[in-house]
């Protein structure tokens, strides 16, 4: 219970704040009911980073759902060197986050980068690419930056749900003469699938709500073509002290996510048949 | 709720302060060295400073540059203060605009007072007079070079009695962009220039050729971009696109960040770069590197806009007198000089500044030393709302203009009507 | 078993499954030949992948410099605590919400929806007000306290739904047989989604052990430090960092993590096993 308020208050605290005129260091705040929504919906800036954030949030969740579904089988499907395989490719969760970014920024250097050389070594490139300064590569880049850095939690979720499909079934299947693909159709996709809804939902959640990892990349350039809606309302909240108006636009985010969720969620349910 | 909470907390500091009268006061200092041997000479200074005062004894927290800012604020915001700190003078000025700071003019000794160059007590100077902290260290711009290529090229590096004016060094940054081997790329440039966070470098070296950008009128501020303010944004576009001689891989870099190419030869000059960066020659560089520090290059005036690294006391430190002691040994003549030779930038107190080390040859200290003079504050500095212009406004045009994307006058444009609406938010 | 026909699939398969790690591991890779490269070595361009000289400098700067060692058993305590901590909040909770009828679970959801899509930096603030007042400040305690909370709403939907893959009866045969409710909970249930105990227990403690702001905000104290405040020292401005140090903390900082990872390889994923976060 005491942890539930330790949970619960901070969060209805941030909720009425969007409701005042709170700067950092004001000593006297008043309410102001819906003024900070009110700006919010003529806040162009907002809406071209909230635009960004969407394409963010779900590049990079479809990518780790698709990427880390098929790596899940693989990892399930005991090719050699499985166990060592099952370890390694959870580094990117055990790196230090402190050290993401700035290993990428290198990675992604325009001329002495490991991606640019590699890609001209091999006849890719004849030019070297900036990646994080151009106005069409920026967003890929950190996208495949996202997808690396969370790929590993999804897939270590959807390789436990796999592993609970008992073998029975597939082997039932098997026997039934189903091809792989209609196995895959009829027995691995609908198992798997309250497994899916729930890591994609808190994915979409987590992504939409990151943005460190790219403000080291990029700091929401070349020119906002990178700049999250959650970078946005930080640089509201603790550059230039707005925290009200931060605050506001947590809640209108946390609105619009939870909207889209919930009809997600509904939809992908009761689709289900009641299952 | 906030209120209530104060009261509370003054209440805990003078009951403990009556408590424990006998126990040494603690102070704590959150400082921003970060290279090996600034950490060292901190901690030398700190502990000097504790063997010589056993009733004030100042704890050492090193935090880093990426995430001072956030945890200065959770500090003023939770009332949980470092009582001494270390950042800048642009963020002081905001922080004392929101009462989170002590003013210390009252606190500080006139020997420190009169020390310290008058030019960077502006940088650190409130609206009504206040002081919001001590600047100790200035940060110049300043050009980097490749002696081998510029000799190779039969450039003669201008003096300091002579310098070269930007259309001089236009001149030289294209004699030295060339394709030395032949298969029709450029493969050497005469400048590179990391322009990832272009904003404080086009403001600071506007000042040179008379570009302020912030302008008061009737009180308020404006932002006005007429010719002086374009010079070098003209000058720039023309470097990197219209007779290049600026490689383009540094517009999404930081100028360190050019380093590795400067190594190899890829650039033979490096304006604008931060005066510490030439620590990361000295101690990555490849040992035999032959490179040299141009005077800083005249345009109307030698003169470039800068801010100064500060020492500040919270308004809630409980131990304002005791923190505004430390402060003075910490920044004294002796120790200031250790401190910025340390960072690899120039001390503030014009004593510490006379001294031997700031004048010799190596590592090009004494003609990086020449660019101090020239240091002012800049307009901008006393800007409210510059951070948010800075990141919502200017630093996205400049980075559409230095992508050639956009031209100067669009740019000029722009920062006119769309800086001066976030000015008067 | 595998028929002459799959080993082309299987061939491919496996090729697939190594382009997997190396695209995931790679950078890891990247890091432990940097932390081996001498500064000078590590700026220059071009250089291969492999340090030329190896030198284990970087390492002896990173213990010596900065403690990494001694920040390290800290954040190993302070994850642990948390792990186990959040552990022992969510089992009941999430015994509770799977056997209780219906009407509790949408506000349950509810609060796991908002408190993981409200923004985190705006919760800071109020929690820290929270935390200061009881004293919990310059604590380890109040650090595992915040790592706590944070990491719950989403331990206690995932153990809800193992809770809910074991049959009611199970219980039930218990109560008949005189078991008490403590009984029921500590002798039946926790040893049959033990599995799922271990998946979210390291769920929690690669959150607490990876955490930065939390840290560096609530703890003051140098001997109190964790390891990722401790080699956030080494990043400096504008891109730049004493790279041979950070990388050499960082592959100390990392490796623990990974033999952790290894030893309960089989506990992690049969403990994920019949999809903890179903419905």
């Amino acid at each position: 219970m005491p942890i539930l308020i330790f949970s619960v208050a901070p969060l209805l605290q941030g909720i009425y704040l969007g409701f005042t005129d709170y700067e950092l260091g004001n000593s006297v705040t008043t309410f102001v009911w819906f003024d900070n929504f009110r700006f919010l919906l003529t806040d162009y800036l907002f809406w071209q980073s909230f635009r960004i954030g969407a394409i963010w949030t779900v590049l990079v969740t479809v990518g780790e759902v698709v990427l880390g579904f098929i790596l899940a089988s693989l990892l399930n499907a005991r090719l050699p060197g499985q166990t060592l395989a099952r370890v390694l490719v959870l580094a990117p969760w055990a790196i230090p986050p402190v050290i993401k970014g700035l290993m990428w920024r290198l990675i992604y250097h325009p001329e002495a980068g490991l991606l640019n050389t590699t890609l001209q070594q091999l006849g890719v490139l004849s030019q070297p690419v900036n990646w994080l300064n151009s106005f069409v590569w920026a967003l890929p880049a950190v996208i495949l930056v996202g997808i690396w850095s969370s790929l590993p939690t999804t897939t270590i979720v959807l390789l436990a749900g796999l592993q609970s499909i008992p073998q029975e079934l597939r082997e039932a299947a098997a026997i039934d003469g189903a091809a792989s693909r209609a196995q895959f159709r009829n027995v691995t996709l609908p198992l798997m699938k309250p497994v899916l809804i729930s890591i994609s939902a808190l994915q979409f959640m987590w992504n939409f709500n990151s943005f460190g990892l790219v403000f080291v990349l990029t700091e929401g350039g070349p020119s906002g073509s990178t700049r999250l809606p959650m970078l946005f309302a930080y640089e509201e909240a603790f550059q230039f002290g707005n925290l009200a108006y931060a605050s506001a636009l947590g809640t209108a985010m946390t609105l619009v996510v939870g909207i889209v969720l919930v009809l997600y969620l509904r939809s992908q349910y009761s689709s289900d048949g009641g299952a | 709720m906030r209120a209530t909470f104060r009261t509370v907390l003054a209440g805990l500091i003078i009951s403990s302060a009556s408590a424990f009268a006998q126990e040494p006061t603690q102070l704590r200092f959150v400082s921003l060295a970060w290279q090996e041997q600034a950490i060292a000479s901190v901690k030398v200074i700190v502990a000097a400073w504790n063997e010589a005062n056993p009733d004030i004894q100042v704890e050492y927290q090193q935090v880093d540059w990426g995430s001072i800012n956030d945890y200065l604020i959770t500090s003023f915001e939770t009332q949980a203060v470092p009582d001494v700190f270390h950042y800048e003078s642009t963020q002081i000025k905001d922080f004392g605009a929101r009462g989170y700071l002590t003013d210390l003019a009252p606190l500080i000794s006139g020997d420190l007072a009169n020390d310290v160059v008058e030019g960077a007590w502006a940088t650190v100077e409130g609206e009504n007079g206040e002081l919001w902290g001590v600047p100790f260290l200035w940060e110049s711009r300043i050009v980097l070079y490749n002696r081998d290529l510029l000799e190779e090229e039969g450039i003669e590096p201008p003096t300091v009695d002579d310098p070269w004016t930007w259309e001089e060094y236009r001149d030289a940054s294209l004699q030295l962009t060339k394709d030395t081997d032949g298969d029709g790329k450029i493969d050497q440039w005469g400048s590179a220039v990391g322009l990832s966070s272009p904003v404080n470098f086009v403001l600071n070296l506007s000042i040179g050729f008379g570009g302020q950008y912030f302008y008061e009128e009737d009180g308020r501020w404006v932002v006005r971009v007429g010719d002086a303010e374009k010079a070098f944004l003209h000058l720039m576009t023309d470097m990197l696109y219209e007779n290049p001689s600026i490689a383009q891989d540094g517009v999404g870099l930081s100028g360190p960040e050019l380093f590795p190419g400067f190594f190899e030869g890829r650039y033979a000059m490096l304006p604008g770069i931060g005066v510490w960066a030439r620590q990361q020659i000295v101690e990555s560089g490849p040992q035999d590197f032959n490179w040299g520090v141009l005077p800083p290059l005249k345009a109307e005036t030698q003169n470039q806009g800068s801010s100064t690294q500060t020492l500040s006391i919270p308004a809630a430190s409980p131990n304002q007198e005791a923190a505004a002691q430390f402060v003075e040994f910490f920044l004294n003549s002796q120790n200031m000089a250790t401190l910025a030779q340390g960072d690899w930038l120039f001390p503030t107190r014009t004593t510490s500044f006379e001294r031997p080390e700031f004048q010799t040859q190596e590592a090009g200290w004494n003609v990086a030393t020449e660019s101090a003079k020239y240091l002012t504050m800049a307009n901008w500095q006393r800007v409210p709302n510059f951070e948010e212009f800075s990141s919502r406004v200017a630093q996205p045009i400049f980075q559409e203009l230095f992508a050639n994307r956009i031209t100067v006058d669009e740019a000029a444009e722009r920062l006119e009507r769309e800086g001066t609406r976030v000015l008067g938010r | 078993m595998v028929g002459e026909r799959k080993v082309v699939p299987r061939l491919f398969m496996t090729v697939l499954l190594y382009a997997f790690v190396f695209f995931l591991a790679f950078p890891f890779l990247w890091l432990i030949f940097t932390s081996l490269k001498s500064s000078s070595e590590i700026m220059m361009r071009g250089g291969s992948l492999l340090p030329q000289q190896v030198t284990f400098e970087n390492y002896l700067t990173a213990v010596r410099e900065e403690r990494i060692v001694g920040s390290a058993l800290n954040t190993l305590k302070v994850s642990v605590a948390s792990a186990l901590l959040t552990l022992l909040i969510a089992t009941p909770a999430a015994y509770v919400l799977a056997r209780r009828p219906k009407g509790i679970n949408q506000p349950v959801i509810g609060w796991i929806l908002v408190s993981q899509a409200f923004p985190l930096i705006l919760i800071i603030i109020p929690l820290f007000l929270i935390l200061n007042r009881l004293s919990l400040g310059n604590t380890h305690l109040g650090l595992v306290l915040v790592y706590v909370v944070w990491s719950l709403p989403f331990v206690i939907w995932m153990l809800r739904g193992y809770v809910q893959n074991i049959p009611v009866e199970i219980e039930l045969a218990a109560a008949i047989d005189g078991a008490n409710h403590l009984r029921i909970i500590t002798q039946i249930l926790i040893p049959l989604i033990l599995p799922g105990l271990v998946a979210t227990g390291l769920y929690a403690f690669i959150n607490a052990w990876n955490e930065f702001f939390f840290a560096l905000v609530l703890l003051k104290s140098p001997e109190l430090q964790t390891i990722q405040i401790n080699l956030a020292r080494f990043r400096g401005i504008e891109g730049l960092a004493r790279w041979g140090p950070l990388a050499a903390g960082s592959v100390i900082a990392t490796i623990p993590t990974l033999i952790l990872f290894g030893f309960i390889q089989r506990g992690l994923v049969s403990g994920l096993l019949s999809g903890g976060v179903k419905q």
